[in-house]
């Protein structure tokens, strides 16, 4: 019995080594019996993978949820593809002259889910809801005076200072119905995993996280184009690989992650498989390497220059992005951005980043190939990173290779998000790598000053500069109406970023998302991609 | 009575232990509350630490853990939006399933041919299952998990990439957790395997064995009637010990298989810092633990004459 069991798990053992190296013989991967494939007459289903993972079926706090909500709850107001904010379920929206009064009227076809009518109650509950709370609509409660309306489908809102950008703000809260809402005293201990009250389109009919599956069905009351498709699910991956293998099995149609690319070094073998089409996107968001403003010698835009001259952006673009993307400018700001000015390529000068170093009082003194500051103590900065995000933890190693190049000694200190940011806003680095988002792009005053405003404060925000010419850079921004001034207002900051540079960017990134070729009509929204109410109502599938 | 003792002030120490090791870690745990896209101001951020009881001095904080645990409430989670225990009871059946049936299955397959190869001369079918299992022990259980899914997932097409289920039916419970159990169970094998083997040659030659080959009985006899019993005690320890490191080694089985298990909740937990969730798996890993080990230290004297009579 011994020698049988043991030759047995010997030949089992052989039978698996022949199964892992059977795949190399080109077999097909797409295995998904006949019976399980659609015919004409099934629902037609829309299979979305992301490894944007779901943890709580909260639609307002879980991070993830509260994105693909986008299309069951929309935003009063979507970013057009010029991006500028226009309506989604607001007609009409207009500010007064002096900007402190905003009317805006409601669409007359919205419906909730359970058939009940979308009004200005709604809206103004959502707000009032929001800025009681919801953590980060902490701005309402000190900018809106009143709420008041007007009638069934207007409602007039009163701010206690002139700002121009709130239409803006209105690309992200997602609408409420007071109905169901006016029920739940603390959205922060709410979960509902079943169907949820929307007036989008779609709505969330369950979040099933055992499963790995946000399935969407159509609003029965939706009173707008009607979609093709009837079922979304949005199919959850915890590894990118798996995700990638899900997407060549075509266990999912399509992939998605907010702000971020198919993973580039996939690319070829799905193109190689014919099965599969690619929407591209220059990133509205970016990577960059930001500067503790507070302590010298970063403080010097000298230092800084020549950190930027340091720099072998070719090389990153080659090795990183695998050549998706374009070599940045010192401006900082992407040509997907509105109003871009083009500004000097980031280009590799190791010579003049040197003199610059030794012009900003970083010399080598005792000849041991790293620098020193003024009083002869070495430098040594430390360059703060979160590894856990996509290209960071390579980048790190870029940028330190390229500073130690010129003489500066750098190390990497690799923490992980909760870290990362109390670290970040105690100031305790010298060197930051982290990346901006679509959104974080357009937040505060637009062009990435939400970033950099010392005002400010926030996950992903620097606020290291506190200089006052940039700071009224924000303020007009805020306060500007007059299309033509505001687009001279962005120049000049990019100017500015161009001139003083608080961060030099490291990455303009394509974002590439690929797609079965059984779908087409896809639609790409600037702030989410490709999943956005104007794809699901628009995708269709080619009739087998 | 001693022994019930000691397990209570481990459990004291442990639980202990919990609340401040999540606490002394850097990192706030309303820092990245609501994604990268989100401003709190500090008004806001001050309101969230007061309502999660946050803004309390650690003394009053660790009087109201103790409070807690006494009233068998592990609190709320901030991160999850949930009461802890909901947290954890949505994930610890599916993890139970994954983890106990491995270190079932395991126990059994690694303990059996482990003894049999130990008790076997030297052979090229010993010698190669020996290779074999020494290179699954080798592997990192998320490559051989990978490997697994790669094959027999991906290529063949005989089970799901992900989930722990799809219709929830029970063969399809069945199909979505074979894989992930095959990849614990092949780690956990390879690892009783070698300790069994190595424990089995050790007490092949011992005198007791000569003694009843000379009475007469057979091989297989005398490994099963007599030297099983003496070689397994390290798998017993084992096994107890293995109750709280494998929900690590879920982890990796969990991040492959996109399973909603304990491995990644624990995972997702230290990330953001929720230390009411934090505190609830450790303190569940603890009792577990504890409990493994007692019912381990009641198993021995069972196997053991020697324990029982206290030689």
């Amino acid at each position: 019995m011994g020698r049988r069991l043991s030759g047995l798990a010997v030949n089992l053992s052989l039978l698996a080594l022949f199964l892992m190296l059977h795949p190399l013989s080109g077999s097909s991967p797409n295995s998904n019996p006949p019976d399980e494939r659609a015919s004409p007459q099934d629902p037609v289903l829309l299979r979305i993978g992301t490894t944007d993972l779901v943890q709580s079926a909260n639609i307002l706090l879980d991070a993830n949820l509260s994105l693909f909500a986008h299309v069951s709850n929309p935003t009063l107001m979507k970013m057009n593809q010029e991006i500028e904010p226009e309506g989604q379920l607001v007609e009409a929206i207009e500010a007064s002259a002096d900007l402190k009064t905003w009317t805006l009227t409601l669409k007359d076809d919205l419906f909730w889910s359970d058939g009940l009518p979308v009004t200005s109650a709604d809206v103004r509950f959502t707000l009032t809801y929001l800025r009681d709370k919801f953590p980060a609509a902490g701005w309402i409660k000190n900018t809106v005076s009143e709420i008041s309306i007007v009638d069934r489908h207007t409602v007039v809102i009163r701010i206690n200072r002139p700002y121009g950008r709130l239409d803006f703000e209105f690309t992200t809260y997602p609408l409420l119905p007071q109905h169901v809402w006016e029920t739940i005293e603390n959205p922060l201990r709410h979960t509902n995993p079943g169907r949820i009250i929307g007036c989008g389109p779609f709505i969330i009919d369950r979040t099933d996280l055992n499963r790995g599956v946000v399935a969407m069905v159509r609003n029965p009351h939706w009173k707008g184009p009607e979609s093709q498709i009837d079922v979304v699910e949005i199919h959850l991956y915890k590894n990118r690989d798996v995700l990638a293998l899900a997407l060549e099995r075509e266990d999912i149609d399509i992939f998605y992650e907010y702000a971020s690319s198919y993973p580039y070094v996939n690319l070829d073998r799905l193109r190689g498989s014919g099965r599969f089409e690619f929407l591209e996107q220059l990133n509205l968001g970016l990577y960059f390497l930001g500067f503790n403003l507070k302590k010298p010698p970063m403080s010097d835009p000298k230092f800084r220059r020549a950190v930027a001259l340091a720099l072998d952006h070719e090389e990153i673009l080659r090795l990183i992005l695998l050549d998706n993307g374009r070599k940045p400018q010192l401006g900082f700001i992407p040509p997907s951005m509105p109003a871009f000015k083009p500004t000097r390529e980031c280009a590799l000068d190791r010579k003049e980043a040197a003199r610059m170093l030794d012009e900003a009082g970083c010399r080598d003194r005792n000849r041991d190939g790293l620098r020193e500051l003024g009083g002869g103590k070495d430098l040594r900065l430390t360059l703060l990173v979160d590894p856990h995000k996509p290209f960071n933890a390579r980048l790190s190693e870029l940028v330190e290779e390229y500073l130690r190049a010129v003489g500066l000694r750098v190390s990497i200190k690799a923490v992980e998000g909760s870290s990362w940011v109390s670290l970040k806003d105690r100031y305790s680095y010298d060197l930051v790598i982290s990346r901006t988002s679509p959104w974080g792009m357009l937040m505060h005053a637009s062009w990435a000053t939400g970033y950099f405003d010392a005002r400010r404060t926030g996950e992903g925000v620097l606020h290291t500069v506190d200089d006052p010419k940039f700071l009224a850079l924000c303020d007009d921004l805020l306060a500007e109406t007059d299309p033509g001034r505001f687009r001279s207002l962005a120049h000049r900051v990019q100017d500015y970023y161009a001139e003083n540079l608080p961060a030099v960017a490291l990455l303009w990134n394509k974002i590439i998302t690929p797609y079965n070729q059984d779908f087409y009509g896809w639609e790409l929204d600037p702030l989410y991609g490709l999943f956005n109410i104007d794809t699901l109502l628009s995708v269709r599938r080619k009739q087998p | 009575m001693k022994k019930s003792l000691r397990y209570l002030i481990a459990l004291f120490v442990i639980f202990t232990l919990n609340f401040f090791i999540p606490r002394a870690m850097p990192g706030d745990p309303l820092a990245n509350l609501l994604g990268e896209d989100y401003v709190i101001d500090e008004a806001s951020l001050a309101d969230l630490r007061a309502e999660l009881g946050l803004d309390r001095p650690l003394p009053v904080q660790f009087l109201r853990y103790w409070s807690e645990i006494l009233r068998l409430d592990l609190g709320y989670s901030f991160r999850f939006h949930d009461r802890v225990t909901h947290v954890i009871g949505a994930r610890l059946p599916w993890t139970l399933l994954l983890v106990g049936s491995s270190i079932l299955l395991g126990a059994c397959m690694g303990t059996l041919l482990g003894a049999f190869s130990g008790w076997s001369r030297a052979s090229l079918k010993n010698r190669t299952g020996t290779v074999l299992f020494l290179s699954v022990y080798s592997m990192p259980p998320f490559f051989l998990s990978l490997l697994l899914l790669y094959v027999f997932a991906f290529r063949l097409g005989w089970f799901p990439l992900k989930g722990v289920y799809a219709s929830g039916e029970w063969t399809d419970i069945l199909r979505h957790f074979f894989l992930p159990v095959m990849s614990l169970t092949l780690y956990l094998a390879a690892r009783y395997y070698l300790i069994m083997r190595g424990s089995v040659i050790q007490e092949r030659d011992k005198a007791y064995v000569l003694y009843a080959r000379a009475k007469g009985l057979f091989g297989r006899r005398i490994l099963f009637r007599h030297v099983f019993k003496n070689a397994s005690l390290p798998i017993v320890t084992l096994i107890a010990l293995d109750f709280g490191f494998i929900f690590s080694g879920a982890l990796f089985v969990e991040i492959v298989f996109s399973m909603n298990g304990l491995g990644t909740l624990i995972y997702d937990a230290l990330l953001a810092r929720d230390y009411p969730v934090l505190q609830g798996i450790f303190l569940i890993i603890t009792v577990m633990v504890v409990v493994a080990n007692a019912a381990a230290d009641a198993v021995y004297p069972l196997i053991d004459p020697r324990v029982r009579k206290g030689v």
